[in-house]
């Protein structure tokens, strides 16, 4: 099976083991991989700020990039979700909405394309730690990916999980509202981070590196000893032994 | 009072609220109880997706067919005695109680909790012209006494503690009790009891009003509005326009909601259907009945992609699953309106120019939406708005315009965007320091200020692609 | 009776959803989904009862069964219970059929029994309001929610079960409905056969109370504060 990439700009840029991992997880289990270079980024930073305009110069790009593939596969709930949206956004421009169905279609996130479209739930990993998991919003409202995350970690050998207290509340993040509005993003992350501490877990697993870069950082801030990994490191990970370093 | 609850400032309020611990605890364990009632009832009946379309499928075809509905209802309340007033604002809807009132020479006017009414500011104006006005919800009362605007839709009182009611029932009424919730409410059922029983006039809101009929169905657990409705012999029902439903099976079906996802229960201890005036030899309800139905910029969202926030049954769900509300509460909105459904009918109703912070109050974290009971879109609704605010209203600050013209820039040119993944961490290089950033520049700032900013990776996602394509990166798994 | 501005205003609604005034001709389309008619369908009167007296627990209600030939006797004893010294009663038909009336004349010697009475007017509410107990049929009774469901009218004040500080509720077993659902059924036909609907149905389900302060569940605020069904066999 081919699949395209879609690395998205976080891990692009910040996070680059992200996608190396993706890339490994799915040539395992027998997908051929493709990285088209014209992608960038999918526009929500702009779309969400109300800047429909711009991001969609940005969307553009994108159906662009992906106009050859056959599954679009990236690392994250909240940018796959956004590549969700682009048909009711060009739903009124004739000249993409084709593109935009067909990008829509054919996108999925990495743990929801394993689960859902290849219908993998074991990938052999072991990983040994205590582990918590952040289950994203948008991953789990927008895109409604709710147990393909967890069916997968829950296969994964040598691990204790633990469940995050009220795990549904956002961390927030929310893209450029955790710089519009800092206050309230830093009470949200606080208590967040509140309820990572309270499960006392090594690991805090999550799906999304947006979200992840805002728990972590506000628990670096804190001075906790939490690790946080995107998913895909654990489910890529096979040293007997485990462990992140 | 109006829509807007102030002058202070988006960022004052916000600060205000963050502050105040005790708001913040209430808020948060009201909340936590609010959703698990909500979640146990949604889950007893199995089929809460069920629900929620049947929901969203009546109040979608109510509002399309506003005006025959409308019409159907006046019809049936004229038809039962009732006169029904339909008022364009806030100040037809005042002039027209203020004239039955001034008729009926009324002195004493009862309420039970309305939100409508707190919009067109009702209250003000009839104090104004010397009626004495006695809101009879607990929470209400409470705020009455106090002169403390509601922050919640459902529970207006949320904010305030016990020891804080002990004070102001002290102060205001000569209680001279503890601060036990079971006696400060006997100290209210006494004294509100006096005022049913001497009231001229009662005046309700409206839940929902059932057109085939001319019912109008309050939702209550007090039992305040049945007073009001029973006792007074001139009743006034004020209901904004959208309040309504075709039938008495279609009101059933968003009472079911709105007692599950308002307050997790099955019913509440009330729902009270009262028609018209009393019926000959009838001793309880009004002799003389007004039904006052206001549009007060409601009709300007028909039509408009905002037209299902006008499916709200106020039911608050979205307020209590919101994470800004927890932090804030419900007077940092600024609105009587608070939180999400708060954050899109405000700037709707009462304009952008003092409520353009409003729809960025929220991390569009979709809570709001998953939880609401006849699936009105609020986040997507909010990104709406933040468009018109940017587009429309061009109200957005000139340093984020100017970023999000770079934005598409640098998102449309691949060959730009490639040489930011090359030159990003080099360039954030004098604010790193072992592979972190703590104190940001521009608008990394408000993200270092409360959390540390990783530094970009030494190799770009792309670079390390290329480099493996050319065979210098080990394929091999095996 | 008046209507005062209905064409200018409906006008305008109709002019914002962009189309003529629709003044007729507007049909309920069939839903894509029922859950109602789902909730409790095909259970017996005795799986309802059932349901109806866990209910009761979580509305902070008591609740008895008892047969007709008991009903006179439950009743005392709830009205004992609540140390009664006045009570109000519906003017109901069933106090005959349920042999109700010798009950109350008996306890009319040592209280104060008043069954409403429409000639009297507003003296009821001034006796309602005295009465330690208010008594009423329920028409229409909702498992579920565990409501007593009263069609109030000239013989069946709505003060009955609002005024007095405790209520009682005879149900007889054959007004057990699933839910909400049934009555709003009953209801709706009612209003296409063109009858006229009662002033003011009310649905109650148990003594009244409150969650304003601090969340704390108060039971009893302005309705009763405590609340007694008794399930009669008919």
């Amino acid at each position: 099976m081919k699949v395209s990439l879609f690395i998205t700009c976080v891990s692009d840029i910040i996070f680059s083991d992200v996608g190396k991992n993706t890339v490994e997880i799915l040539e395992r289990v027998g997908c051929e991989v493709d990285f088209p270079a014209a992608q960038t980024c999918c526009g929500q930073p702009a779309y969400n700020s109300g800047y429909v305009k711009e991001a969609k110069q940005a969307m553009k790009q994108m159906m662009q990039a992906f106009q050859d593939s056959e599954y679009v596969v990236g690392p994250s709930g909240s940018c796959v979700g956004m590549l969700k949206e682009y048909p009711a956004i060009f739903k009124d421009d004739p000249e993409w909405q084709e593109a935009a169905v067909d990008l829509a279609n054919k996108s999925y996130e990495i743990t929801q394309f394993l689960v859902e479209v290849l219908g993998v739930t074991d990938l052999g990993a072991t990983f040994k730690g205590r582990v918590t998991y952040h289950p994203s919003c948008h991953m789990t409202r927008i895109l409604g990916v709710k147990d393909a995350p967890q069916t997968l970690l829950r296969h994964v050998k040598g691990m204790e999980f633990i469940e995050l207290p009220v795990k549904e509340d956002c961390c927030g993040f929310g893209g450029t509202f955790a710089v519009k509005n800092p206050e309230i993003s830093q009470e949200m992350v606080k208590e967040k981070s509140q309820h990572v501490s309270e499960t006392k877990a090594e690991y805090l697993v999550g799906a999304d590196m947006g979200c992840l870069m805002n728990i972590g950082g506000r628990m670096r801030r804190e001075g906790k000893n939490v690790k946080v990994v995107h998913i895909t490191e654990i489910l890529n990970s096979h040293e007997q032994g485990g462990g992140i370093a | 009072m109006s829509i807007k609850l102030g002058d202070r400032s988006y960022q004052e309020r916000i600060e205000t609220g963050i502050e105040n611990d005790f708001m913040r605890d209430a808020v948060s364990s009201a909340q936590g109880r609010f959703r698990n009632g909500r979640i146990t009832q949604a889950a007893e009946l199995g089929d809460w997706e069920d629900w929620r379309q049947l929901g969203s499928e009546i109040r979608t075809h109510t509002l399309e067919n506003l005006d025959y509905y409308l019409q159907q209802l006046s019809e049936q309340v004229a038809k039962r005695g009732g006169n029904v007033y339909f008022a364009s604002t806030a100040e037809e809807a005042n002039a027209y109680i203020e004239k039955v009132i001034t008729e009926k020479n009324a002195k004493k006017i009862v309420k039970s909790k309305s939100m409508v009414t707190e919009e067109i500011g009702l209250n003000q104006q009839l104090e104004k012209m010397g009626a004495e006005v006695v809101e009879s919800d607990l929470g209400e009362w409470i705020l009455q006494l106090d002169e403390d605007p509601p922050s919640h839709i459902v529970t207006p009182a949320l904010h305030k503690n016990k020891a804080q009611i002990r004070k102001t029932f002290a102060e205001k009424r000569g209680y001279n009790g503890s601060d036990s919730p079971e006696e400060l409410a006997a100290f209210a059922r006494e004294q509100l009891r006096k005022d049913f029983l001497s009231a001229d006039v009662g005046i309700t809101g409206c839940n929902f009003a059932v057109a085939e009929s001319g019912a109008i169905t309050l939702v209550t657990n007090e039992g305040n509005a049945r007073m009001v409705t029973a006792l007074p012999d001139t009743q006034i029902t004020v209901m904004g326009m959208e309040r309504i439903v075709p039938t008495w099976e279609d009101m059933e079906v968003l009472v079911s909601l709105l007692t599950r996802a308002a307050v997790g229960q099955k019913l509440t201890s009330y729902v009270t259907s009262y028609t018209g005036a009393r019926l000959e030899g009838e001793i309880d309800g009004p002799e003389d009945y007004h039904l006052v139905i206001v549009d007060n910029g409601r009709s300007k969202i028909l039509g408009t992609e905002f037209q299902s926030a006008l499916h709200c049954i106020r039911c608050a769900a979205c307020i209590n699953v919101c994470p800004v509300y927890r932090h804030v509460g419900g007077h940092a909105y600024n609105s009587i309106y608070p939180g999400p459904i708060g954050a899109v009918l405000t700037p709707l109703l009462d304009g952008y120019e003092d409520h353009k912070e409003l729809p960025y109050a929220s991390s569009l974290c979709a809570a709001c939406t998953e939880a609401c009971p006849v699936k009105i879109p609020l986040h997507e609704q909010l990104i709406r708005h933040r468009q018109i605010i940017v587009e429309k209203e061009k109200k957005s600050p000139v340093t984020e315009k100017i970023m999000m013209k770079g934005f598409a820039q640098w998102a449309s040119t691949p060959a730009a965007y490639k040489l930011s993944t090359k030159l990003a961490r080099t360039a954030l290089k004098p604010w790193t320091k072992e592979d972190t950033i703590k104190n940001g520049p521009g608008p990394l700032k408000g993200w270092t200020n409360v959390r540390d900013f990783p530094a970009p990776a030494k190799q770009s996602f792309r670079a390390w692609w290329k480099e493996r394509e050319k065979g210098e990166i080990n394929h091999d798994h095996s | 009776m008046t209507i005062h501005n209905q064409d200018a205003f409906l006008s305008n609604v109709a002019a914002h959803l962009g189309r003529p005034r629709r003044m007729s001709g507007v049909e309920r389309p069939t839903w894509s989904v029922r859950p109602q008619d789902r909730v409790f369908a095909g259970y017996s009167k005795e799986e309802l009862v059932a349901i109806l007296k866990k209910q009761c627990k979580a509305i902070h209600t008591d609740v008895v069964e008892v047969s007709t030939a008991q009903l006179p006797k439950a009743l005392l004893q709830a009205i004992e219970r609540y140390e009664g010294k006045t009570i109000i009663a519906a003017h109901d038909e069933r106090n005959t059929t349920y042999g109700l009336e010798a009950l109350y004349e008996q306890l009319g010697e040592k209280m104060e029994v008043h069954i409403w009475d429409a000639q009297l007017g507003e003296e009821n509410q001034q006796i309602a309001e005295r009465a330690d107990i208010g008594i009423s049929f329920s028409d229409i009774t909702l498992a579920e929610s565990a409501t007593v469901t009263l069609f109030n009218h000239k013989d069946n004040g709505r003060s009955i079960s609002l005024l007095p500080k405790s209520f009682i509720a005879i149900i007889p077993k054959s007004t057990i409905v699933p839910r909400m659902t049934q009555a709003a059924q009953q209801l709706h036909t009612s209003v296409e056969k063109g009858e006229v609907t009662p002033s003011c149905v009310s649905f109650v389900s148990g003594p009244s109370n409150s969650a304003d302060i601090e969340m704390n569940l108060i039971v009893g605020v302005h309705g009763p504060v405590q609340a007694t069904y008794i399930v009669v066999d008919d």
